[in-house]
């Protein structure tokens, strides 16, 4: 140590320092073997590629899940049972309802199906009878009303197919009918799809009871003890209606895309793991080569830490380059399947989420320089110059 | 290290009744020796280096080397080759410990140091000139004569640009290696080993690369450097050399004859007579 007690007086200042002179050194010694470093650079920078583009895959492949899987979670379907006879909910089930959960809203539903149809073009549609649509949706265009006493809601999709928005007049089952609204496009798989359904008030309806009540809460978790509070209070004598909650899948759902993200991401590894061995591989090269050259400068006076700071120098420069120009790499990888695949939704690739990946790859890239350049650096640091220097 | 000290330590003891006759014998020179201790850039004393050889009887490399050298002298190490001059400049250099006996620097004891002590004391007290130049290929000349001090705060480029001027080659200062002739190199070598201002300058065949001329006119540039009072010690087998050298050792099978300056004890005038 006592080599460098001029030095540590100075502290992390003197620290710092050294690595100047080892950068610019270990830069020099990178590029007298280009094609070496090129592909020891290449090595790596394929490594953070893959790391960063799978991690990044696998993320939008989460999150358009989770887009695509969207209120399901948070909603709770409850349809009369009819293997026991019970052919639609009472206003004394949704009241009973109502009662179970509490705090999420419930909103009942009439259902039939009609021909939807304007200008021509005709559809076959489910139709709702809604009192409360707000409660349940959000519009894209035009607006949903508290109480839904005229005019029809479109579904995002029959909106679109009929070619109809705010304000036009459509016909349903043979009356013509003013759209108030139309839905926001909700991708969901729920048995209530409002995509491709028309809202009418109740008062369109002359049936008995509910087909159908939707309980919407604000969270999986609420929407789960919903659900068990309506098995427990509605189905205690009798299972009067059936449940269809989706919270549990979606968990298991998001617990599936975690796994293939953190597989993703170990294929990548893989693939800088052999990055790695092939900068050991290249700092083993060029320490037996310069051999003689470091045992010169240990003879000459340089401290074996100032060595091994120029070789940990040119194995992170290798690493920091691959990393950079990997990450680089992927930036346009990503960007170009953005442009060229209209099916990848761009806000789900901006989303700021995979930047922690990008980043994640960049450490990772000069970690693996680091740490693969540590082995063959020592090695060399602390051969006695006496050995080195024998021809 | 402390695994080889142990036996020789043992051989040491073994061998002390030679050791304490021999003290008797030469005690007035060694009272000299050790009040003029300060005398000596570089002092050698009793020193005994052995290599394991594979399973046999060790290799004696230096078999009792009695060795000093004055500021401002140029001694010429001669012998034949395997003879141990390699491992004498080695020794000399902090490059390698003696087996058993005491190395001195400037009068200072540096038989026993750690490795980080040896390589400070390399850098501030002993320069080094190898016969193939040991120059950094990617370094220029005026980096190369200041890389021992490239990590240290400060920097020695000026004091290397004048060692580099005073070697004549002042337009040659941000030449690579590759640009300079052999004789240009071996001057960048000597420039570099003086950065530090070294006690000791210590050559191994620094002529036996080069052409006659090119060769003495390095020796020339020895001649100064020892005129500024730094020990030169060659190890050579070019008679040049030893012309140009105040004193020439012999060094045959670890055995050393004129190892110590002509006016100290007996050895000095075999060295004489060489």
């Amino acid at each position: 140590m006592s080599d460098g007690d001029g030095r540590e007086a100075s502290g992390l200042g003197g620290w710092l320092r050294g690595w100047r002179p080892a950068v610019s050194m270990a830069s020099r010694n990178l590029r007298r073997n280009r094609v070496r470093t090129v592909l020891a650079v290449l090595g790596v920078c394929i490594g953070v590629l893959a790391v960063a583009a799978l991690g990044i895959f696998g993320n939008v492949l989460a999150l358009g899940a989770d887009d695509a899987i969207g209120d399901i979670g948070t909603q709770v379907v409850v349809s009369p049972n009819n293997d026991a006879g019970v052919e639609s909910l009472s206003d004394a089930d949704v009241a009973s309802i109502r009662r179970a959960v509490g705090e999420p809203a419930v909103v009942p539903l009439y259902s039939d199906s009609a021909t939807v149809a304007r200008q021509g073009d005709q559809t076959f549609a489910t139709v709702y009878g809604i009192e409360e649509p707000a409660l349940a949706y959000e519009a894209a265009e035009g607006r949903l009303p508290e109480r839904h006493r005229q005019g029809a809601i479109l579904g995002a999709g029959i909106a679109e197919d009929l070619g109809a928005g705010a304000g036009d007049t459509v016909e349903i089952a043979g009356s013509q009918v003013r759209v108030i609204a139309v839905l926001v496009e909700s991708q969901t798989f729920s048995p209530v799809a409002p995509d491709d359904a028309v809202f009418l008030p109740e008062s369109a309806f002359s049936a008995d009871g509910y087909a159908q009540a939707l309980v919407v809460s604000d969270s999986g978790a609420e929407a789960r003890a919903a659900a068990d509070a309506i098995r427990e209070a509605v189905n205690a004598r009798q299972d009067r209606v059936e449940l269809f909650e989706l919270a549990a899948l979606v968990d298991e759902i998001n617990e599936f895309f975690d796994l293939l993200s953190t597989f993703l991401l170990g294929l990548g590894a893989i693939s800088l793991v052999v990055a790695g061995v092939s900068i050991l591989n290249v700092m083993l090269m060029s320490t037996v080569e310069r051999r003689q050259e470091i045992g010169v400068m240990r003879a000459v006076g340089v401290a074996r830490r100032d060595v091994l700071r120029v070789l940990l120098a040119e194995a992170g420069l290798i690493g920091a380059a691959g990393a950079a120009a990997g990450t680089l790499l992927t930036v346009l990888l990503v960007a170009g399947l953005v442009v060229a695949t209209p099916a990848v939704d761009a806000a789900l690739v901006l989303d700021p989420t995979n930047g922690y990946y990008l980043l994640l790859a960049l450490v990772f890239g000069v970690g693996v320089g680091i740490v693969s350049g540590a082995y063959p650096a020592w090695k060399a640091a602390n051969e006695r110059p006496v050995e080195a220097l024998r021809n | 290290m402390s695994g080889d000290a142990v036996p020789d330590v043992e051989a040491r003891d073994v061998e002390a009744p030679d050791v304490e006759a021999r003290d008797i014998e030469a005690a007035p020179d060694r009272t000299r020796d050790t009040a003029a201790g300060g005398d000596y850039a570089v002092e050698l004393r009793d020193v005994v280096k052995r290599y394991p050889s594979g399973g046999g009887e060790p290799v004696v490399a230096l078999d009792d080397v009695d060795f000093a050298v004055r500021p401002g002298e140029f001694v010429a190490v001669v012998g034949p080759s395997g003879s141990g001059k390699s491992t004498l400049l080695n020794v000399l250099g902090l490059l390698d410990d003696p087996t058993a006996g005491q190395r001195l620097l400037d009068g200072v004891d540096v038989t026993n140091l750690s490795v980080a002590e040896r390589t400070r004391a390399r850098k501030e007290s002993i320069g080094f000139v190898f016969q193939d130049f040991h120059l950094l290929p990617t370094l220029t000349a005026v980096e190369n004569v200041a890389m021992p001090t490239a990590f240290d705060a400060g920097d020695a480029s000026g004091q290397a640009a004048d060692l580099l001027a005073r070697f004549g080659l002042g337009d040659r200062l941000d030449h690579e290696p590759s640009e300079l002739s052999g004789g240009q190199k071996q001057r960048v070598a000597i420039a570099r080993a003086l950065i530090n201002e070294p006690a000791v300058l210590l050559a191994d065949e620094p002529t036996g690369n080069l052409d006659t001329e090119t060769g003495e006119s390095i020796l020339a540039e020895f001649e100064r450097v020892k005129s500024e009072g730094v020990a030169v010690i060659a190890v050579t087998h070019d008679p040049l050399v030893e012309e140009y050298a105040d004193r020439v050792v012999d060094l045959t099978d670890g055995v050393m004859t004129g190892g110590l300056p002509t006016d100290g004890p007996p050895e000095g005038e075999t060295g004489d007579d060489r």
